[in-house]
């Protein structure tokens, strides 16, 4: 028996470490490649800590015009979303019951129609309407923006309903109606009583349905007209052409993500072990009590470690300079480039050998395997590719591959994930 | 609607409060929900046609845009539309494989975390399981063709071990794509069953333990009933978002292999036929809706337990 409970302790374990592997192992990695000076996003080979993917992703206008119409969908989707899932919460709770199953399939349907039908139907019906009232094509009912926001308030809607409904669950109703009996009006009785209820509901569903919003990607692109949201530029970013500075954005994100998560968790927590300990809560909202605060809450010291990791790449990212040691690379790949070039030119000489020596001499393609000295050989211009092609017809598609052609390979063309060779061959052509 | 029914909610909410609700929900419901459905049913009968001929002798009713998905083109030498009608089974089979890699892979995950008794290393890891789902759905297919390319994370690993001796292609085999779709909704299967798992009272394990029940005994006879309504909760929404992906697919998608909400998108942009991709639409809906409404008749779990 206890054999057992041992196995399936440590199976557990191992499931657990596996599971999270795949969870947060993805994300590390990408946020990895954002430091790595090669120009295709990886982790191995690793060649040059770097920030200047930092420095390309906020050079890039698509990117921040992308973040400037994510905010403003977001911020109008909030306001919508979070106004219409509050009525329909309330509605839910004080509904005729026999169309309560009814209405509440349909609101909770939003959540379940795939994101690119919500994005057609939105599209389709506001054309639709565009057309029976005579607009032209550059109408507000066509306005990207417009569009995607209705787009995706169908379902953030029904997001926010759900959190409202798990707050209401613990309403009493009886606040209203003694709030109601005292004369209130119904204006007064819901704005005094039960919207500060309700206000934490408020706050978790605006900031999920600004989240939903900013993430979505299904609905948006058939709605999006000519407001691309940053997960649109994002999109085709990432379909035409991999850059590390994508991962840069990513590690961006990530580490927002997870600062405000801890920030929220450390909150919670000292509410909590305040209350715990049989404080009021506001009490210990003021001050920083160190060690025993650090004791109950891993959050926080995992934040102030988080916090410090954040200060220390930012002070680095400000002093380091990977020139010297990006040049020592380059230097070390123009080595091995030559070297590359030199075995290839040694492998033509002896192809060219066995054909010359074919026929006549038949121990001449033994021979041809000796490596010469290069000075012997009457193709000393080997580094000029049309020398080569023009006179051995076999070398020309090894010879493409040579990046001896600079006019192709210009730094500019970082976003070409095979550029890495040309980029080296211009470095090569500059001295 | 009964009358007394309306009095009693005026009564409640009061005229300003009441009609306001009822405005707010009218407009979801109607407006953003009811109609852009019923117009998308609608255009997917009609021709395709240049914006000044709607409305005009053209604009008629067709069953077009369907035998189309069915029987191909109208010189099409096959009698069926074989190469979409097979993208879209496709889809089907690889949503279900999805959904059932996402339960296997989550439900021992939801029980632990549903069965062990919090405090910090618990929050700690529900933490974890909530940050991904935040990042972007494009970035965290992006991380996944990272991993998964040719000089890849476990290329890289499998040629330096000797495992290998050429890149496996990842992405050709889709590989990448079933791991990119699983991981994005790992989170949608695990808290449905983990709400639930989290409400089964403790004892009904024990009594079944000191009955002598073993520990596969167990789940299957006390916990999996119990946490049905969860479980198919978490399949449905696993498995109407991963039928409904797009991302996931257009970036991590072999060449070869094209999800049926592609194709939707083609004909939307490159196509521009409007009329085809709602037929197209409507019929993934009409289609994803039915398979979960058998699948949830199977189980006897009703609508209302979605979204727990």
């Amino acid at each position: 028996m206890k054999t057992e409970s041992t196995l399936i302790r440590v199976g557990l374990a191992i499931y657990l470490l596996m599971f999270f592997t795949y969870l947060l192992g993805p994300l590390i990695l990408m946020g990895i490649t954002a430091f790595n000076s090669a120009s295709f996003p990886q982790v191995t080979p690793w060649e040059v800590l770097t920030f200047e993917w930092f420095h390309v992703l906020f050079n890039d206008k698509r990117i921040l015009n992308g973040l400037k119409n994510s905010f403003i969908v977001g911020f109008f989707t909030v306001i919508l979303s979070v106004a219409i899932g509050l009525a329909g919460a309330l509605m839910l709770t004080q509904i005729w019951p026999r169309i309560r199953a009814t209405y509440y399939t349909i609101i909770i349907a939003p959540i379940l129609i795939p994101g690119v039908v919500l994005g057609i139907s939105t599209l389709v019906f506001w054309d639709r309407i565009n057309v029976m009232l005579g607009f032209s094509d550059d109408s507000f009912l066509h306005n990207g923006i417009f569009l995607t926001v209705l787009g995706h308030s169908t379902f953030i809607s029904s997001y926010c309903m759900l959190v409202f409904v798990a707050r209401l669950q613990r309403y009493d109703v009886g606040l209203t109606e003694a709030a109601l009996d005292l004369g209130a009006t119904h204006v007064q009785a819901f704005r005094k009583i039960q919207l500060p209820f309700l206000m934490p509901a408020v706050g978790s569903a605006a900031v999920l349905a600004f989240l939903a919003s900013f993430e979505n990607y299904n609905t948006t692109t058939f709605t999006f007209q000519k407001y691309p949201t940053l997960t649109i530029e994002l999109a085709q970013k990432v379909r035409y052409g991999i850059n590390p500075s994508i991962s840069a954005l990513a590690f961006i994100i990530v580490c927002l993500t997870v600062f405000f998560a801890l920030v929220h968790e450390v909150r919670t927590r000292r509410a909590q072990l305040a209350i715990a300990n049989g404080a009021p809560v506001g009490a210990v909202k003021g001050g920083f009590e160190m060690p025993k605060f650090f004791a109950g809450n891993p959050a926080a010291a995992v934040l102030a470690l988080f916090i410090a990791g954040a200060v220390a790449t930012i002070a680095i990212s400000q002093v380091y300079d990977p020139e010297p040691a990006k040049a020592i690379l380059l230097k070390e790949k123009r080595a091995e480039q030559k070297k590359r070039i030199e075995a290839l030119q040694e492998r033509l000489r002896a192809k060219r050998l066995q054909k010359q020596f074919k026929g006549p001499d038949i121990f001449g393609s033994g021979q041809s395997k000796v490596p010469q000295p290069p000075s012997k050989t009457p193709f000393g211009n080997v580094f000029d590719p049309g020398n080569l092609g023009g006179t051995d017809p076999n070398a020309k598609p090894k010879d493409a591959k040579t990046p001896e052609s600079p006019g192709k390979g210009t730094f500019g063309d970082v976003f070409n994930p095979g550029s890495l060779e040309t980029t080296t061959g211009t470095g090569d052509d500059k001295q | 609607m009964n009358k007394g029914f309306m009095q009693e909610y005026f009564r409640r909410n009061g005229q300003f409060m009441g009609w306001g609700l009822l405005i707010a929900v009218g407009f979801w419901v109607i407006v953003l929900i009811i109609l852009p459905q019923i117009s998308m049913l609608d255009f997917s009968f009609r021709n395709h046609l240049p914006p000044p001929e709607m409305g005009g002798p053209k604009d008629v009713y067709t069953l077009k845009n369907y035998q189309y998905l069915i029987f191909g083109a109208e010189n099409n030498p096959e009698a069926y539309n074989r190469v979409d009608l097979m993208v879209f089974v496709r889809t089907l089979i690889a949503a279900t494989c999805v959904t059932i890699l996402d339960l296997v892979l989550c439900y021992p995950i939801a029980y632990y975390l549903g069965q062990s008794k919090g405090g910090g290393f618990l929050r700690i890891l529900v933490l974890l399981l909530i940050i991904p789902y935040w990042i972007n759905e494009i970035l965290r297919a992006f991380a996944f063709r990272i991993i998964f390319g040719d000089s890849g994370v476990i290329n890289e690993f499998l040629l330096l071990f000797g495992i290998i001796d050429t890149p496996f292609d990842f992405i050709r085999e889709n590989v990448a794509l079933y791991a990119g779709l699983g991981y994005a909704y790992i989170l949608l299967m695990i808290f449905p069953i983990y709400n639930v798992i989290e409400s089964l009272d403790r004892n009904q394990i024990e009594a079944a333990r000191d009955m002598g029940a073993s520990w596969t005994m167990i789940h299957r006879r006390v916990v999996i009933p119990y946490a049905k309504p969860g479980i198919s909760s978490g399949c449905t929404m696993v498995f109407m978002l991963s039928a409904g992906a797009l991302a996931a697919p257009q970036i991590l998608g072999g060449p070869s292999s094209l999800w049926f909400t592609q194709l939707i998108y083609q004909w939307f942009n490159s196509g521009g036929n409007w009329p085809q991709g709602s037929a197209y639409a409507v019929v993934l809906l009409v289609v994803c809706i039915i398979i979960v409404l058998t699948v949830m008749r199977l189980f006897k779990v009703n609508m209302g337990d979605i979204g727990k």
